[in-house]
């Protein structure tokens, strides 16, 4: 009892100054809202000039930026790719994470764990030209070969993450099944992949939001098709000598809605684990 | 059980080997020629889809796709890797060029009829930009754009200012504006690439056009050349913002929109983002005087658009078809108009309100490219520009200069060199 | 059992083999044809020359390349901690019984959806009209001019954004950690008496080591190789005070002409980082052994 009344104090603490640290955040999407509802003609350098409401609240710029980034097309491209890469990263990931995070007594092992999460190291610079190149001669110029070098670059990361999580998921769980004569392949499927579904939401957020986001993979590998992504698409509003800032922020705007959509169901998944109630 | 498991696996690989087959990309062949072009300016894309659209409707031979990349210079360059080259390519005449012609990628022009009709002053401007020189020729000069002064007529008007001729009079007219109360210059070197706008303006009258050739055959120093435009450059900036550091290329443009400040030292390229931020903005440009003789000015202007065809084009005949069709008068009027920019070709043109000023320049030929078209984007000289002012040391700017000069062109100055062993300095 | 073991081995081996086959086929592979480059003058296309160990040499006698590790590493070692504390503190409030949770975590995690344009060009209003308005509005004099047009303090806006950014992401890993501390444990911690930190020091931040561990290594790895928020914010300026290794090497060497250069730059950071992670990664495991 004595428990549950300090935690209802500090909860009101908590709460102010989370409403506070939001202010960090409010700011910022206040701009880009306004902004993305403004001519260019209303754009000033003065604070109250940018802090001012639009004069007219039109969705002519939502319009004009759907247009110009061929809205619907790049967004089907942007959410198969997205979409697909996460799908494989979860299947793949974790397996390779069970098999690595269970086996840190092997020498073996540990050294390709090293080798591969030291892959995530490797600046994307240099890999360009040569991955360039040699996707050309695989016949992997197209979004295929982009969703497979997306899966590889977010390995590193991801065996981590999910050899991280195995830590605190005891080995008991797998010796059970064990006992029962089930296979190692079937006990990770059976048992061990849905007790990590916290980490799979984990692992799908923060590679949906990286490769959501990506401009120089397909930019580099696809380079000269005519499929847009989103972000490459957007990129149609800046240029050297000039940037339509009002249509940009609609349009990030519009690219920002599907992955925090996705964001909020996973998130959902990340809290209902359920180690808690399994580790008993 | 575990087999299906493996089966499933074995299936993944399956699909990932044969899968590049199976979304290959398929070449439609319907007995016409294809022609593809890449160009690399975003922001022209609609003028070129009309015309790729007006030169299909109207031939039956040729098939022409122009796209308009985003970053076409990465797209291009990793395309180079591929060995996968579009027919032509529209680049700009900078030290790109300079290293697409060096690697043989471009193929000679110079027996391309409409080359006739060029403006000689962008015909030498592309042959300088070789490192080394040439017999043939590698691009058609297409569009141009032009530096110097941006200024707000409708003030200079009520305020019944002078266009300064002379390096001395804009001084006197940046003190007159002063004391009005107004700020003479606004400068957006948050962004160092607008560093070099006043720098290559002022560099056409104080230094030799070909300062880095003679650099690189080592015949001088910048220390010797660039000393009078490093002196000259500081003196602008009293008359600028109180710290040009702070504000970017886009808060400038903004800036001079909204008539803080009389005039704007930069090229033609920003009357559309100033005019998209005040359409009703009056506005007009002149040559940036930087010496104290009324004789000898010359506009700073370089190739803004060029097309090249690629050494690889298989079919040149129905390349330079294409070339014919962009080179016609009205086809490159429509350029100019929606780019507010110069036509590279001579004839009768209507150009920009906004390039006023410069027509007498620019229909005479008299023009000199910028000198940042030689300089290597890796040494960033903008970047050093920017120190420079922030730093106001000229001596150990121009010191740098010089170092870093010979330490990013080592392989061309050695190139160089070589030619000019070869070949003599003869003429 | 010793079947069961065998087993256990193969089923291992049949996962690896073709997980690692494909990572080497397009992560070490590329890596070692682009290092390749690093004994070139290559411009990253046409023809090249080998020139030796030139480009190394050159390397470490540049003095702009030895500029940008040091800034790279003083933003790298600063954002990691503030990320970290911050994000830490978040998790811990966002995973405690409050009202309108999932509104929060939606709105915490927005920074990191926000495109670099959109950022980038909220900030410089920011850094440049906003803060120093405010600054003469309450007389700071430290304040009333644009930090990002300072070459000596530059670096902290960038680090701002950095951590403004990077936040949303490390939270969402500490709240994932937090679902592996056993509710029972806070029961058991509650009748000792253990609370706020005490119980964080003692009960909680045990458990999510892993989590930590995983948070630095990202954290460190992402902020050296910082590149989105340079050129969002400073495109390495002012006066080449900001240019991060990872700009350095995309900027001269992709953009550039200096592809041959910069492979070699690229190589070196790679040993850099790859040895500054591992010896991280050993130094919080041996500490979660403790443990």
């Amino acid at each position: 009892m004595k428990h549950t009344s300090s935690v209802g104090k500090s909860n009101k603490t908590v709460l102010v100054l989370l409403i506070l640290g939001l202010s960090t955040i409010i700011f910022p999407l206040y701009m880009t809202v306004v902004i993305a509802f403004k001519q260019p003609s209303e754009m000033t350098n003065s604070i109250s000039g940018i802090l001012s409401l639009p004069k007219v609240w039109s969705l002519q710029n939502f319009r004009e930026a759907m247009e110009v980034t061929d809205f619907w097309n790049s967004l089907k491209n942007s959410l198969v790719i997205s979409g697909l890469t996460v799908g494989i990263s979860i299947l793949i990931h974790s397996l390779m994470g069970y098999t690595l995070g269970r086996n840190k007594s092997s020498k073996f092992y540990n050294f390709v764990y090293l080798f591969i999460v030291s892959g995530m190291f490797v600046p994307f610079a240099i890999l360009m030209m040569p991955l360039a190149k040699q996707t050309a001669e695989m016949g992997l110029a197209n979004w295929f070969g982009v969703i497979l070098l997306y899966v590889v670059f977010y390995m590193p990361m991801n065996i981590m993450l999910y050899s991280g999580y195995l830590t605190n998921i005891p080995l008991a769980l797998e010796e059970a099944a064990r006992v029962d004569g089930a296979s190692t392949w079937l006990t990770y499927w059976k048992i061990i992949f849905p007790i990590m579904k916290p980490m799979h939401a984990t692992v799908a957020v923060i590679t949906a939001l990286a490769v959501w986001n990506d401009v120089m993979t397909p930019l580099i590998i696809m380079a000269g098709s005519s499929e847009n992504t989103l972000p490459l698409a957007q990129l149609n509003f800046q240029s050297q000598f000039g940037t339509n800032y009002n249509l940009a922020f609609a349009s990030y705007l519009l690219s920002l809605i599907p992955i925090l959509v996705f964001y909020l169901i996973c998130q959902k998944q990340i809290l209902n684990g359920v180690v808690n109630g399994a580790v008993k | 059980m575990k087999r299906k498991g493996f089966r499933s696996l074995a299936l993944t690989a399956c699909i990932t080997a044969i899968a590049p087959f199976a979304w290959g990309c398929g070449s439609s062949s319907d007995g016409k020629i294809e022609v593809e072009i890449v160009q690399y300016k975003p922001e022209a894309a609609n003028y070129f889809k009309t015309v790729e659209d007006a030169f299909n409707a109207s031939h039956d031979d040729i098939h022409l796709t122009i796209s308009s990349p985003n970053d076409a210079m990465a797209i291009l360059k990793t395309r180079f890797i591929r060995e996968d080259y579009p027919d032509i390519i529209g680049i700009g005449g900078d030290i790109n060029y300079s290293y697409f012609v060096d690697a043989g990628i471009l193929a000679d022009i110079s027996g391309y009829e409409g080359m006739q009709n060029v403006n000689e002053g962008y015909l030498e401007i592309a042959e300088a930009l070789e490192l080394v020189p040439t017999d043939g020729t590698y691009i058609l000069p297409y569009a141009a754009n032009a530096a110097g002064i941006l200024y707000n007529r409708q003030m200079f008007e009520e305020h019944g200012w002078q266009i300064p001729e002379t390096w001395d009079e804009m001084l006197a007219l940046c003190d007159q504006i002063s004391a009005e109360g107004i700020l003479p210059f606004y400068f957006g070197f948050k962004d160092t690439w607008t560093c070099l706008a006043p720098w290559n303006a002022m560099a056409v009258e104080l230094a030799p056009a070909d300062t880095t050739k003679q650099v690189n055959k080592g015949q001088t120093t910048f220390t010797k050349e660039y000393g009078e435009l490093a002196e000259k450059y500081m003196a602008l900036l009293p008359y600028g913002p109180d710290d040009p550091f702070a504000y970017n290329y886009n808060d400038a443009c903004t800036a001079f929109a909204r008539g803080e400040s009389a005039m704007y030292p930069i090229g033609s390229y920003a009357a559309p983002q100033i005019l998209s931020v005040n359409p009703d903005l009056k506005m007009d440009s002149f040559v940036m005087p930087a010496s104290d003789e009324k004789e000898g000015r010359t506009l700073n202007s370089g190739i803004d658009l060029g097309f090249c065809v690629t050494a690889d084009c298989k079919n040149k005949e129905a390349a330079y078809e294409v070339l014919n069709f962009l080179y016609a008068d009205d086809t490159l009027q429509k350029y100019i108009d929606a780019q507010t920019s110069v036509p590279c070709k001579k004839g009768n043109f209507t150009l920009p309100v906004i390039l006023d000023g410069m027509t007498e320049f620019i229909a005479s030929g008299n023009m000199t490219d910028y000198q940042d078209h030689y300089y290597p984007s890796e040494m960033s000289v903008d970047a050093l520009l920017q120190t420079f002012l922030i730093e106001k040391n000229k001596d150990a700017f121009l010191k740098n200069f010089d170092t870093s000069w010979q330490r990013y062109n080592r392989d061309i100055i050695r190139m160089v060199q070589e030619y000019e062993a070869a070949h003599g300095s003869a003429q | 059992m010793s079947k069961h073991e065998n087993e256990r081995k193969r089923t291992f081996l049949l996962i690896t083999i073709p997980i690692l086959a494909l990572f080497i086929c397009f992560n070490t592979i590329p890596l070692i044809r682009g290092a390749m480059y690093s004994f070139t003058n290559s411009r990253g296309f046409g023809s090249h020359d080998w020139v030796g160990l030139r480009n190394y040499i050159d390397l470490f006698s540049d003095a702009r390349v030895g500029k940008s590790y040091l800034f790279t590493i003083k933003l790298a070692i600063v954002t990691t901690v503030v990320v970290n504390v911050i994000s830490l503190i978040l998790a811990l409030g966002l995973n405690s019984k409050i009202k309108a949770k999932g509104f929060f975590r939606g709105a915490y995690f927005l920074p990191n959806i926000l495109g670099a344009l959109v950022v980038g060009y909220i900030f410089n209003y920011f850094f440049t009209y906003i803060v120093p308005a405010l600054a003469d509005m309450t007389g700071l004099q430290g304040l009333s001019s644009s930090i990002l047009s300072s070459p000596n303090k530059a670096w902290i806006g960038v680090m701002i954004v950095c951590a403004w950014q990077a936040i949303a992401m490390n939270t969402i890993i500490y709240i994932s950690g937090l679902q592996t501390v056993p509710e029972d444990v806070y029961e058991a911690g509650g009748l000792d008496g253990a609370t706020g930190w005490k119980q964080f020091k003692h009960l909680t931040f045990p458990l999510i080591i892993p989590f930590f561990s995983i948070n630095m290594v990202l954290c460190v790895k992402n902020f050296l190789m910082v590149f989105d928020q340079i050129i969002a914010l400073t495109k390495g300026g002012p006066a080449q005070s900001t240019e991060s290794i990872s700009y350095l090497i995309y900027n001269n060497g992709m953009s550039g002409g200096q592809f041959g250069f910069q492979s070699a730059n690229a190589v070196v950071f790679f040993i850099v980082i790859v040895v500054i992670s591992v010896a991280q990664m050993k130094f919080s495991s041996s500490k979660e052994e403790q443990l």
